[in-house]
């Protein structure tokens, strides 16, 4: 136990005298850290997220329906999602969102109230009201925001069609079942036209949402995510290198040294495993330490950070070690390290988040260790604590575990730490 | 030349030596560029609508309708899982809504106003504020009709009673009918028009992927020049170049010439790729392109010979490459638009070379630059390769 040890000791020694190994290890991930807050606004107070749309609204109707939209844009709801202004123009309106200084023009013609409430003077001369559209002139710059205003109209309107569609069906209704006569239905038609305006403004839903709010607030910071993904890539590099020195020490002449001294072959072994299990947990920590100092980057709860940094090292060392079973050479060893660390890189998030990619793209990161443990990395820094992490640190100890098996296997078959 | 070209042969052999050297060369930057376009060969994302999780534990025709609904929303999207796993994403702030639908939900239960849906959200979170109201309008879709026979049915009763329950249940029905069919006649009142805005960000995901993932893995070998300096200098071999009659100027020429003509080959080919695979107009103006990725490419190997001269080793220079490759691709626009970072730091990336070779090919591939649109560009990166040149000739040595 104690050679194991102190073999272990001597490699992490070794690895943190490397001046070329420390490039790697903690300047790259910790300056592309720093890069990414600087381009993602982190030390500058940007703050991303969709809030305060900017919308125009043109109401050349004034009538009640079109009062009742305007207010809705202006209710307290609505209040940190848009920022409405008002204009009398719609060339004024659309030249804004051609300009790109509004996601949205709202344009309401005359006669939109009429066309869905018809006066008493259209059901006295039997008009039948022509349909009037709003006009929503959309920015195709920024399909979100103009996607959400349309929503919003759509809930308007989805409330003023269910309005409309109950007083008509009412009237109806009670005219096919001889309830009332068709003198009757004019009267009753507009008594319920005036209500209208009421349906538009109404929550009610005949269908009762219940709407919780759970958990505490947590306002999340985007480097929470960055600075984990850059430290798991490099891991990816340190573990590669430890296995690296399995071999080196063959070509060096230092391991059949070792073995002809009173120590086993699975002392060597498990102390070149601990070793870089040391490294790894070592990077881990000073990078966590070093972004949590200068860069007040909260990483969460933090035994569950160090549970989750253990696992994940130790998942890491497992590809490590098969990539250190496959390889003939160290040089094989540092070009498939350094590939592995970039593909698992771009596959478990540390460049681009996998949300929007395809999910083939999503199940296939599941093999990264980096994907596993940014996910829990990503629930700590969003208030989760150890008992949330039961799926990353299951997932991170099985493919470990998986990965070991199957390297002692390569090691035994290529007889490399053998007297 | 003669000597220029053996030693830009003799590099390509060292480089090439082992086969691994194509996966840095081709097929790492052809998967990265891939990915970063979006994983697909459109390049378009998946959804830019805000996601909520619905559990679906009715499964009759009314919950299918609501997730259909909410699958014509312009705001949210469906993504259907089951209570356990909605819970778990939620509990793991992985999400930031959840409606969940009951099994209770269904005809009669709307009708007699029981009917009660769930909505789970993280709190003072806009994503889940724009989740509700997207279900808030896939609910009032799918209801309007029963609101509206219970409106007719109530309507009914204050003008009158009815005979039986049978003759009431039978009323509503009738009126159910009626509101469907005017629903299903409902006009459209809703008129979209995509406005002529001009793109102040100039991002299209495969055109911005293609020319900075060319950028990236074709910088970080050019800075690997140090590399090689570094391992001639271990080997001895620059020494015995001094037994022979080549002079500095000759060896630097060979080096970065080889190199350089390297990078050129490994850009044609990212650049058929980005043509044939991800369907971008790299040919439109050749000549331009040619300028500018070949005075890309001498100032980024130039700024390798003046790192060779600084390291000891060639572990050192190849970690360095990589760093330095690395930050100067995300600081110069290559993974992320330009555009998208705060004004400070935009004014700032101009001192790196990586900014303006993005700039240029994005002017060629997206704002149809000619050879006089990217003068400039190509001016600053010439510049780049004499200063780095300088330092690099000035300062190199044999031992």
């Amino acid at each position: 136990m104690t050679k194991t040890f102190l073999i272990g000791i001597k490699d992490l020694r070794l690895v943190f005298r490397d001046r070329a190994a420390l490039i790697l290890m903690l300047v790259a991930p910790f300056l592309l850290t720093l890069g990414m807050g600087l381009v993602t606004g982190r030390f500058s107070g940007n703050t991303s997220g969709i809030a305060d749309i900017p919308v125009v609204i043109v109401n050349q109707d004034d009538g009640e329906l079109s009062t009742a939209l305007v207010d809705l844009f202006n209710s307290e709801d609505l209040a940190d999602l848009v920022e409405p202004t008002l204009s009398v123009s719609p060339e004024a309106a659309r030249l804004q969102v051609e300009e790109d200084k509004a996601a949205a023009a709202i344009i309401i013609p005359a006669g939109f109230t009429r066309s869905i409430i018809p006066q008493q003077e259209d059901f006295a001369a039997g008009n039948t009201p022509e349909v009037v559209e709003i006009e929503l002139y959309a920015n195709p710059t920024r399909p979100t925001s103009a996607g959400i205003i349309k929503s919003i109209l759509d809930e308007f309107m989805s409330r003023v069609e269910e309005g409309s569609i109950g007083a008509q069906t009412s009237i109806l209704q009670m005219m096919i079942s001889g309830r009332i006569t068709p003198e009757q239905a004019q009267a009753a038609g507009e008594e319920m036209g005036k209500n209208l305006q009421n349906a538009a403004e109404s929550d009610s839903l005949s269908i009762t949402l219940n709407s919780t709010t759970q958990g505490e607030e947590v306002e999340f910071d985007v480097l929470a995510y960055l600075a984990p993904g850059m430290a798991l890539m490099f891991l990816m590099y340190t573990v590669s290198y430890g296995g690296r020195s399995i071999l080196a020490e063959k070509t060096q002449g230092t391991l059949p040294r070792l073995l002809v001294s009173p120590t086993n072959s699975a002392q060597i072994l498990g102390g070149k495993v601990f070793g870089i299990l040391l490294t790894g947990i070592a990077q881990m920590l000073i990078l966590i330490g070093g972004t949590s100092l200068l860069f007040q980057l909260k990483w969460g709860d933090p035994l569950g950070v160090l549970i989750l940094v253990l696992v994940a090292v130790f998942g890491a060392t497992g590809w490590g070690m098969l990539i250190t079973a496959l390889a003939r050479t160290t040089a094989q060893v540092a070009n498939t390290g350094s590939a592995v660390m970039l593909i698992f890189g771009i596959l478990g998030g540390s460049f681009i988040q996998l949300d929007q990619m395809p999910a083939s793209i999503q199940t296939m990161s599941r093999i990264t260790p980096n994907s596993w443990a940014l996910d829990g990395f990503t629930t700590l820094a969003l208030g989760g604590t150890l008992a949330d992490l039961s799926a990353p640190i299951t997932a991170l100890l099985t493919m470990g575990i998986l990965l070991f098996l199957a390297s002692v296997a390569l090691f035994g078959k290529k007889n490399l730490v053998q007297k | 030349m003669k000597k220029i070209f053996a030693i830009a042969w003799k590099d390509a052999i060292i480089r090439f030596a082992s086969s691994s050297e194509f996966l840095f060369f081709i097929i790492l930057p052809l998967i990265f560029t891939f990915l970063v376009a979006g994983g697909t060969p459109s390049g378009q994302p998946t959804n830019n609508r805000t996601r909520l999780v619905v559990v679906d534990q009715a499964n009759n025709t009314i919950s299918k309708e609501i997730i259909a609904e909410l699958e014509n929303s312009t705001a949210a999207y469906p993504d259907v899982l089951s209570l356990e796993d909605a819970e778990a994403e939620f509990d793991a702030r992985r999400t930031d809504a959840v409606l969940i639908i009951p099994a209770d939900l269904d005809l009669a239960s709307i009708q007699n106003g029981t009917a009660e849906l769930e909505f789970r959200q993280q709190p003072n979170n806009m994503d889940a504020s724009i989740a509700k109201r997207a279900a808030q309008t896939a609910i009032r879709s799918v209801s309007s009709s029963i609101n509206a026979a219970n409106m007719a049915l109530d309507e009914a009763k204050a003008n009158g009673t009815f005979e039986s329950s049978e003759a009431e249940q039978a009323y509503f029905d009738d009126a159910l009918k009626l509101a469907k069919d005017m629903q299903a006649d409902t006009p459209e009142r809703i008129t979209i028009i995509e406005g002529n805005t001009t793109e102040e960000v100039d991002y299209d995901p495969r055109a911005n992927s293609s020319a900075g993932q060319m950028v990236t893995w074709v910088f970080i070998p050019l800075f690997g020049i140090s590399a090689l300096f570094a391992y001639e200098r271990q080997q001895g071999t620059l020494r015995r170049l001094l037994t022979t009659p080549t002079t500095k100027a000759v060896f630097l020429l060979g080096t970065i010439s080889g190199q350089v003509v390297m990078a050129l080959v490994q850009m044609t080919l990212l650049i058929l790729f980005g043509m044939f695979a991800l369907d971008l107009n790299w040919g439109r103006e050749p000549l331009a392109l040619f300028v500018l990725l070949t005075c890309a490419a001498l100032a980024a190997g130039a700024i390798g010979t003046a790192m060779g001269t600084f390291v000891k080793t060639e572990g050192q220079a190849s970690g360095l490459s990589i760093m330095a490759g690395m930050v100067m691709a995300l600081l110069g626009g290559c993974w992320y638009p330009l555009e998208l970072f705060p004004a400070a730091v935009q004014t700032i990336v101009k001192i790196l070379p990586t900014t303006w070779a993005m700039q240029g090919l994005i002017d060629i591939l997206l704002r149809n630059a000619s050879l006089p649109g990217i003068l400039l560009e190509s001016g600053v990166l010439l510049g780049f390769a004499a200063l780095f040149l300088s330092i690099g000739v000035m300062r190199f040595r044999y031992e």
